[in-house]
This record gives C-alpha cells, structure tokens and sequence, in this order.
C-alpha cells in the first residue's frame, strides 16, 4: 500500500514546490541586498539578512497611504457588495414573483460582460458627472457582483429552511425583520466567504485604479508598486519588499476563512 | 444563460412548491425590495454603460468637447487594423491555453487530491489555491524576475545545464506567448482545481462501487462514472475559464507591454491603449462592443452546449 502512495506524494510535493516557490523565493529575495536577488545558484534564505529594501521603501515612498487607500476601499466595497448580495440573494431564492426568471437570467448573464467593455462609458460617466473621486469610484465596479448573488441564492436555498421563515411570518415579523435576524445570521458562513473573495477582487484590482487614478497621492497599493517596478531602474528591491507586505492581508484573510471560501466558490458551480 | 436559468428557476421553484413558500397568496412587494439594490447598480453601472459604449462607437472622441458622430467609421477601420486582428489572434490563443490546457490540469490535480485515503487534503487544495489571492503585481513581478533575459532564474537554470542560457523568454514573440501561458497556468490552475475536487467529492460512492463491480478499470471509469458526473462543473469551470483569460491584461501588460511586435498584445489591452494612451474614446468602445458580442455570445452558446443548470433541473 505505501509504495503505490509514492507517486501521488511526489506529484503533490512538486506542484506544490511550484505553486509556492515562486512566492517563497520572493518572500527570501525581500530580505536580500539588491545584488543577491539575481544571484546563482540561487539562496533560499537570505544571506546577509537585510532589513534595508524595506527601509527604504518606508522612507522613499508614501507606501503606507497606498497601503490605506487599498485597504479602506476594499473594505467598503466589500461591505456593500456582501450586504446587496444577501438581500438578491434572499430575494431570488426564497420568493416567487413576476418576473422572477427573466431578472435571474438578466443577473445571471452579467456575469459574461468582460470587465473591458464598460471600462471606458465607465471611466467617461464617473468623471463626467464628477464622481470620480476615487474614494467613490474605486469601488464602483465591485458593489453589485452577478457571481455573489448566484453564490448567496445557492447557499440559502440549500440552508435556510422555508418552516422558520413561515413561523416567522405567522409572528408578525415584517419581511426585512425576518432577513435582519434570521437570514443574515444563519449565512454567516457563506458571507464570510463572499467577503474574502470580494476583499480579494477589490485589494488585488489593477486595470480600474490604472485607468481611474492620475494622483500619485491616491495610488492604491497596486498602483504604487506598479510605478517602482516600470520606472527607469526596475526597483526589484523595492517592489519586492513592497508586495510582500501588500500580500500579508490578502493571505492571513485567506487562511483564516480559507474552508469557508473554498467551499463558498465551488457551491454553486457543483450544483450547476 | 437562458438555459442555466431556466433550468435553475425552475429547481427553485420546485422545492419552493414543495415546501409551502409557493402557496403565499398575497401579492407582495417584498422580492422587489430585496432584489432593487443590486438591479439599482446593475442599470447605473452595467446597462447604461454598455449603452453608453455603444453610442460611444459611433462617434470619435478625443475625450474633450463633443463626441463626433462617425457612424460605422470605428467598425470598419478595426476591420483592417492589424494591431486588433492580432489582439484578437492573441487573446484567442490564451483562452485555448486556458480552455484546453489550464483545464484539464486542473482536473487531473482535482482527480489526484481526490484519491483515496490521501492525507492533508485541505492542506495541498489551499496550497494550489494561493497564487490566485496573490496581487498581480506580484505575479507579474516574480516572472519578471525568472523570465529575465540576463539575470532571470530560468536561465541561470538553463546555463547551469546545458551551458546556454540567454533564451530570451519575454523578447522573443512565440516565447514570450508561452512565458504568459506558462504565468496563466501558474495562476489559474489551483483556483480551477478546487471547483474540480468539489465535483469529485459530489460524486455518488456507489457509482464506483458499481464500475468496480462490472470489473470497469481505471480509465474506464473515468470516462464512463466520473466525467460524466462532473459535466456541470466542467461547463462553469470552461464557461469561466473562458471569460476571464477572455479579458487577459495585467499578465502582458506589465510582463511584456504587449510586446515583442505586439505578439502579446490583448483585446483589453487595446481597448485600454486605445483609450488612455492615444484618446481614441470612440475606436476603444467600438473595439469593446466587438468584444462584447464575442464574449457574450460565446458564453451563451457554450451554457446551451454544455447545458449549464439542466443537470439541476
């Protein structure tokens, strides 16, 4: 038995030396003086240890204020778009109503319009009508996501039992009162799993910011790294240092509720 | 989607029939309410945009004063425009890579993590999981790194070996296609892979019970009791696989620019240069209203091929 498991440990160790290496090699490269970053062979730990790339970055760069802009934004429109998805959700999978198939479809069928194609009516529309302040815009394209609802409509028809809504109603309680305190809190897993992937989607999102910010004062994270790694010396170092810090939230977010999010994504595509 | 809906509404509607919810009589606004919000956004930030493109492809703008009205002008000049016959080439290439290679490894890393009695199962899903909650920059950072021509990893390995190095991985145009492949592999493929590993773990026990009874061998059985099961999770995983690496950019756009020659140059990438690099508003509308109708339409046709929400239903 144990020597047929051989192959598939082996296979798994590999894929897993190439999935993370690249990350590890760039966490080690972070602590690296400039020139031990190309270095061959190359070190897995870093030898002399520095502290300098990061240093740097904190004194050279306003990197703590893209840090901020990055994160409150991701942070507000994860609120938002969580909390709109629940109340779709809820709304598609627990009523029956005119016109209930043709709003899903219509909801559903956002979900192939390419990103690129409302980027510019997008960008004219917000600067236009002088909404586009980044605070506002940044999180514009995040607060209404097709893929949360169909996501949030799968978890409640499968966990929200129709017998406590019916008692629920037959107490009298109004219909917002019955998904404040008793939907909201029987999906907090799930929830906790669109916020991770909301999180992600915003705090990682590049084009928009690329094409919305011109204010190096209000770069996001992504942004900022961008221009150190595009200027004239490709600031390696810098960048480096720089992304691993960018990344620590998205992890440590990551790992926390991984079950959740992991088995949040896959429900909806599982039941088709 | 039609299909996908269809067949969806009509499970839910089922099961709400089944269990009373269905038999309320009153009419109520209630549904509305709690679907406005998102049908709120959706016509602010979704309908009126797309209309919004539309108009905006008929006209030449310049980003300032008024749109001037061109009619089919920006159609017919991205027609012969080589620059988006390329980028459509290109991002063609990278949804087969995705479609026809990101796919299917992620279905066999799927059906390996599957096996029986393996250890740590969650630990190796996360693991394959992560590179996509990495920032792109990132991404596009550490390939910079290894792909570089003088310095990069890939050829340190490479000289070390053989003796030669110096492949130019990002400036050579065929190589540099691959060098995006290889990061779209790199990036996708455990996000795919834990949709796949879902599926599998759906899959009824008895069903292989019953195989291993009619003596059916390994391959057999994959193709006769798994793919079979797994059909609706491959239409969504090809479905979404085929609308993201549809709109590919961070990937080229900060590896290689688009270039060499513009061998990686995407549609969204020539939507964006076209808009904020060289003002032409109208010709970047009318090059995502093309995309658009690819993309859309494509999805739509490949729900009803693969029956998305019929397996439901």
């Amino acid at each position: 038995m144990m020597r047929t498991r051989i192959p598939l440990y082996g296979t798994l160790v590999l894929l897993l030396l190439a999935f993370l290496a690249p990350l590890l090699w760039a966490l080690s490269g972070s602590f690296k003086p400039r020139g031990d970053i190309f270095a061959y062979p190359p070190r897995l730990l870093p030898d002399p240890f520095t502290l300098d790339n990061y240093q740097r970055l904190f004194s050279g760069q306003p990197f703590w204020r893209w840090f901020l802009m990055s994160t409150v934004v991701a942070l507000v429109a994860t609120t938002v778009s969580v909390f709109v998805c629940a109340l779709a959700g809820y709304g598609f999978a627990k009523f029956r109503f005119a016109g209930k198939r043709l709003l899903f479809g219509v909801m559903f069928s956002s979900l192939s319009v390419p990103f690129a194609v409302i980027l510019v009516p997008l960008f004219v529309i917000l600067v236009k009508t002088g909404l586009g302040s980044p605070w506002f815009a940044l999180i514009v394209p995040w607060v209404a996501p097709a893929f949360g609802i169909f996501m949030m409509q799968q978890y409640i028809v499968q966990s929200v039992p129709d017998s406590v809504l019916e008692a629920a109603r037959i107490d009298g309680a109004s219909e917002f009162g019955i998904f404040r305190t008793i939907v909201l809190p029987l999906l907090r897993p799930s929830l906790g799993a669109l916020a991770v992937w909301q999180f992600l989607q915003s705090y990682n999102s590049f084009l928009w910011p690329l094409v919305l910010v011109s204010d190096s004062s209000q770069y996001t994270l992504p942004l900022g790294l961008q221009t150190l790694f595009v200027s004239e010396q490709r600031q390696y170092d810098l960048v480096l240092a720089g992304a691993v810090i960018a990344v620590v939230p998205a992890v440590a977010l990551f790992v926390v509720l991984r079950k959740q999010l992991l088995e949040g994504l896959s429900t909806g595509a599982v039941k088709g | 989607m039609t299909t996908a809906v269809a067949g969806h509404a009509r499970t839910t509607d089922q099961r709400a029939d089944e269990t009373g919810t269905a038999r309320r009589p009153r009419r109520s606004w209630a549904p509305y309410l709690f679907i406005s919000p998102f049908y709120l956004l959706y016509v602010l930030f979704m309908l009126i945009p797309i209309a919004v493109s539309l108009w905006l492809s008929l006209t030449e703008w310049v980003g300032l004063g008024a749109p001037h009205w061109v009619g089919l002008r920006n159609y017919r000049n991205l027609f012969t425009d080589i620059s988006f016959h390329r980028a459509l080439g290109n991002t063609a290439v990278f949804v087969l890579v995705a479609v026809c290679v990101v796919v299917p490894l992620a279905l066999l890393i799927a059906q390996a993590l599957n096996a029986r009695g393996l250890r740590a199962r969650d630990l190796w899903r996360t693991a394959y999981f992560v590179p996509i909650v990495v920032s792109p920059i990132l991404v596009a950072l550490i390939f910079g790194l290894l792909f570089d021509r003088q310095f990069g990893l890939l050829n340190s390995i490479l000289r070390a070996l053989f003796g030669t190095g110096g492949v130019d991985w990002l400036g050579d145009p065929g190589l540099a296609k691959v060098s995006i492949a290889l990061v779209m592999l790199w990036r996708w493929t455990g996000y795919l892979t834990v949709f796949f590993l879902a599926g599998l773990q759906n899959v009824p026990k008895e069903l292989y019970e019953a195989a291993a009874l009619d003596g059916a061998g390994r391959l057999r059985t994959f193709t006769t009791v798994t793919l079979p099961a797994l059909k609706p999770v491959t239409a969504f995983v090809v479905v979404t696989s085929f609308i993201g690496a549809a709109q590919i950019f961070e990937e080229p756009y900060l590896l290689t620019g688009g270039g060499p020659a513009e061998s990686t140059l995407s549609v969204t990438m020539f939507i964006y240069r076209a808009a904020f690099q060289r003002q032409q508003f109208g010709y970047a509308a009318a090059a995502a209203v093309v995309l658009f109708v690819l993309v859309f339409g494509l999805s739509q046709l490949f729900n009803r091929l693969l029956g998305i929400g019929r397996a439901s239903a």
